[in-house]
């Protein structure tokens, strides 16, 4: 059986940075190693200031109560958490190429890599899975 | 039974008592017991899951006033 998970992330609204960085923080807190994929959109849920301001979906807005009342960490909370788990962040060298970012607009300790990079750790990950 | 550690995750939602559990399960040795409180339902099937997917043992466990609570025993 497969200790890896990998996941995409290509999204980058609220509820997409839930599902990412729960299923990320749950695999590492069973003893996986998870890496975690960010490209195009999905670099906003570890971009320094994006991750404070992440949209819900048109017309979902009514949720942020639900937020509340369930006591869900916020997502910078969920970022450090996976850091402390070692969960590994990937960055998309090409979408930041195109949206002009450099390492040091994301939080600390990801690393830079393309589409190679994570292919090669997702090579035998199971699961592996998109966002 | 002689419970090592407790670790208070009430309140918390899903994925923080898993990894709070986590975290508590790696300050006690091989054996010792854990006890835990939560109050998310979820971790009713997630904490099965999660002892299965690591070896530990849940010796007992149970609910009272919308509290679960679950003993492990780390592997």
């Amino acid at each position: 059986m497969s200790n890896k998970v990998a996941i995409i992330a290509s999204t980058g609204g609220l509820f997409d940075a839930y599902k990412v960085f729960n299923i990320a923080t749950a695999a590492a807190a069973s003893e996986k190693e998870v890496a975690i994929f960010f490209t195009f959109e999905g670099l906003n849920l570890i971009h320094k200031q994006a991750m404070y301001n992440l949209e819900m979906p048109a017309g979902k807005e009514h949720f942020a109560e639900g937020f509340e009342k369930a006591q869900v960490p916020n997502i910078p909370q969920l970022v450090e958490v996976a850091g402390e788990l070692g969960v590994k962040f990937i960055a998309c060298q090409m979408t930041m190429d195109i949206m002009g970012l450099s390492k040091e607009d994301f939080v600390t300790g990801i690393e830079v890599g393309g589409a190679v990079t994570f292919l090669e750790y997702a090579k035998d990950a199971s699961p592996a899975l998109t966002f | 039974m002689k419970v090592t550690k407790t670790l208070d995750a009430k309140g918390f939602a899903c994925p923080m008592p898993i990894v709070k559990t986590k975290k508590a399960i790696d300050s006690i040795n091989s054996g010792d017991v854990l006890e835990v409180l939560v109050t998310d339902k979820g971790a009713l099937n997630d904490f099965a899951a999660w002892a299965k997917g690591g070896g530990h043992t849940i010796l007992e466990q149970k609910e009272a006033a919308g509290v679960l609570t679950f003993y492990i025993q780390k592997a």
